[in-house]
């Protein structure tokens, strides 16, 4: 009983921490520019596919390139770190051509939520055009984690090693970012530009690096929880992405938006929740996200732990 | 290239941006369009399929009127679904309307893959036709435009249309004015629901098959877009977005795998290339002889000699 109940918690903390990682990489695009980047899903969907390739896989017979494969397989770890950065390098791309232009022209901001969502229309059918619609595995045992075991006992309950992995690396990610913003001088210049990015450029702090800073790392977040669940469950097809930038949507909104702890606290709250959804209902898991968000939405339309703005005349 | 099944879905798809406009005329991003779509759509697929005093028959025909009646069920229970949970949603700004409004829309395509009796992730199927061909839907699915445009073009010159500008405007100004704000922004968003809870019975007869993913988030996104890069100025401007963007992947198919692509590449740019839309009121006054100009543009140009 214990056991299980431990096992729960831990699955639900270990998609919980996934959660938290998508909802940051909003935050952090949302505290500098005031725009969701709705290229979120599909900036996860890329870093699994780049987990994949980088550790050694080959692309099936639908791919552009049925068998192909990179020469050799990276270990784990290094694989998930180097697609997690070239996640990063795509939303750069993002921003480049689907928000830069419309901050040049001074535009109305929720055409940002149109042009990214194209772009993320792009690169999903990008990647359905290379790796072709199917699923991909990814290979199991001591081989794909580096020697490590493929699942530990823990008091008593049998864990597998991935759920643990899983949770420890976002949460390690979230505090790295966190300490980071909060202490280096680098995050201070970016929470300054997400304060008032005008007053940030007069400090002499150049507001449009910071930008794309927060960009790069967006979508390294995004690429880093594509890889995680790459390797945890599997690749089931380009669009398993969308699914959860949909739930990190409801996470960073939970939280409150531009919350960095509201993120984490959101994150953690929505995988517990829906993994203590008995097995019969479990159908309506997905809905469990959208339920929770419209009713705190409704008794705190600012989120959990949102600011209170005052509306000025 | 254009058969008379891609001309019903055009109108189906300019009918779901108008639907996405009447809200947005309020100043309210509401993307809960394909969630009363998708409600009507099931309503009509339950009702067609499982009451026989509709009257569909054993070799899968349909009358008439019973689709209008099922048409005028569907916008009635979007309509009083938006009046319940407008209230309550209506009361959130900006994008958390947004977000409120999406996380609607999933809420109820969970709902219908797994309540009991609508078929899972198969849907219901075997939807009796009232129309042998794809072109008897042409007269239904226009007419129903016909209205609902008529409507919006009148709404410019009455007070409730008027009330939902001065919003979209300035809320807090049409506020100190005395305009019931919560009421207006309702009654939008009621309109809005009836029109895509109508449309959705209508297309669950047409597409003969209605399940779960008819009502999407990228459903969401899709019927924006028709709005964004029709124009949202004008009610001309989502007809026509929903028209053109509804066809496009269709009349991409001969360039294959590549089409989809190409269908983001339309939706990543056309806000950079024309940030106000095809259809702009600026547009509109050039081709004025048409007729086609609002009641306010003539108003404005009367006042001044």
């Amino acid at each position: 009983m214990i056991e299980t109940l431990l096992q729960t918690l831990l699955n639900g903390a270990a998609s919980g921490g996934v959660y938290a990682l998508v909802a940051l990489g909003y935050t952090l695009v949302f505290s500098v520019l005031g725009v969701i980047n709705f290229a979120q899903g599909a900036l996860f969907s890329v870093g699994g596919y780049l987990t994949f390739l980088l550790m050694g896989g080959r692309i099936g017979v639908n791919g552009a390139l049925p068998g192909w494969g990179l020469p050799g397989g990276l270990p784990f770890w290094l694989a998930l770190l180097l697609a997690a950065a070239g996640s990063g390098l795509v939303g750069l791309l993002v921003e480049r051509v689907a928000f830069a232009p419309l901050r040049r022209r001074n535009a109305e901001p929720l055409l940002a939520l149109i042009t990214s969502l194209g772009a993320g229309v792009v690169l999903v059918n990008l990647l359905q055009l290379l790796m072709g619609a199917e699923g991909y595995a990814f290979p199991h045992g001591s081989d794909a984690l580096g020697g490590l075991p493929d699942a530990l006992v823990i008091a008593g309950a049998r864990i597998r090693t991935i759920q643990l992995l899983l949770l420890l690396i976002s949460a390690a990610a979230v505090l790295a970012l966190s300490l980071w913003l909060e202490r280096s001088r680098g995050g201070r210049a970016l929470r300054a530009v997400a304060e008032d990015a005008t007053t940030a450029q007069l400090l002499g702090i150049h507001s449009e690096a910071m930008v794309r800073l927060a960009f790069f790392l967006s979508g390294a977040l995004a690429g880093l929880g594509g890889g995680l669940i790459g390797v945890s469950v599997s690749l089931p097809g380009p669009y398993f992405g969308i699914g959860y930038g949909l739930k990190g949507l409801a996470v960073l909104v939970l939280g409150g938006l531009g919350s960095v702890p509201g993120a984490i606290a959101g994150g953690l709250l929505m995988g517990l929740a829906e993994a203590l959804v008995p097995s019969e209902a479990s159908g309506w898991r997905d809905a469990l996200a959208f339920a929770i968000l419209f009713v705190v939405l409704l008794l705190r339309p600012r989120g959990l732990l949102g600011r209170r703005t005052v509306e000025k005349v | 290239m254009i058969d008379n099944g891609l001309l019903v879905q055009m109108l189906i798809g300019a009918l779901l941006g108008l639907s996405v406009y009447l809200p947005l005329a309020a100043g309210q991003l509401s993307l809960a369009t394909p969630a009363f779509y998708a409600v009507g759509g099931t309503l009509a697929a339950l009702l067609s399929t499982r009451w026989s005093a509709l009257g569909a028959t054993a070799d899968g025909g349909f009358p008439v009127p019973s689709l209008l009646l099922e048409m005028a069920l569907g916008g009635l229970l979007a309509g009083l679904l938006a009046l319940l949970v407008g209230r309550l949603v209506l009361r959130l700004q900006g994008i958390y309307l947004a977000i409120a409004t999406i996380a609607l829309v999933e809420i109820v395509r969970v709902a219908i893959l797994n309540l009991p009796f609508t078929g899972g992730a198969v849907g219901i199927f075997a939807i009796p036709q009232p129309f042998a061909t794809a072109a008897g839907y042409l007269l239904p699915a226009l007419a129903l435009l016909a209205v609902a445009g008529w409507l919006c073009q009148r709404l410019e010159r009455m007070p409730l249309g008027r009330a939902m500008a001065a919003i979209r405007d300035d809320e807090l100004a049409a506020r100190c004015m005395g305009i019931d704000t919560t009421r207006v922004k309702l009654s939008a968003f009621v309109l809005s629901a009836v029109l895509a809870g109508s449309t959705g019975a209508l297309a669950a007869h047409f597409l003969n098959t209605w399940n779960a993913r008819q009502g999407s988030f990228d459903a969401s996104i899709t019927t924006l877009a028709f709005v964004i890069l029709g124009g949202s100025r004008t009610w001309l401007g989502p007809v026509v977005g929903g028209l053109l963007l509804t066809a496009l992947p269709e009349l991409l198919r001969p360039v294959g795998d590549v089409r989809l692509v190409l269908f983001g590449l339309v939706i990543l740019l056309g806000p950079v290339l024309a940030p106000q839309g095809l259809i702009t009121p600026a547009l509109l006054e050039r081709l004025g002889g048409w007729g086609l100009r609002s009641a306010t543009d003539r108003k404005t140009e009367e006042a001044q000699p």
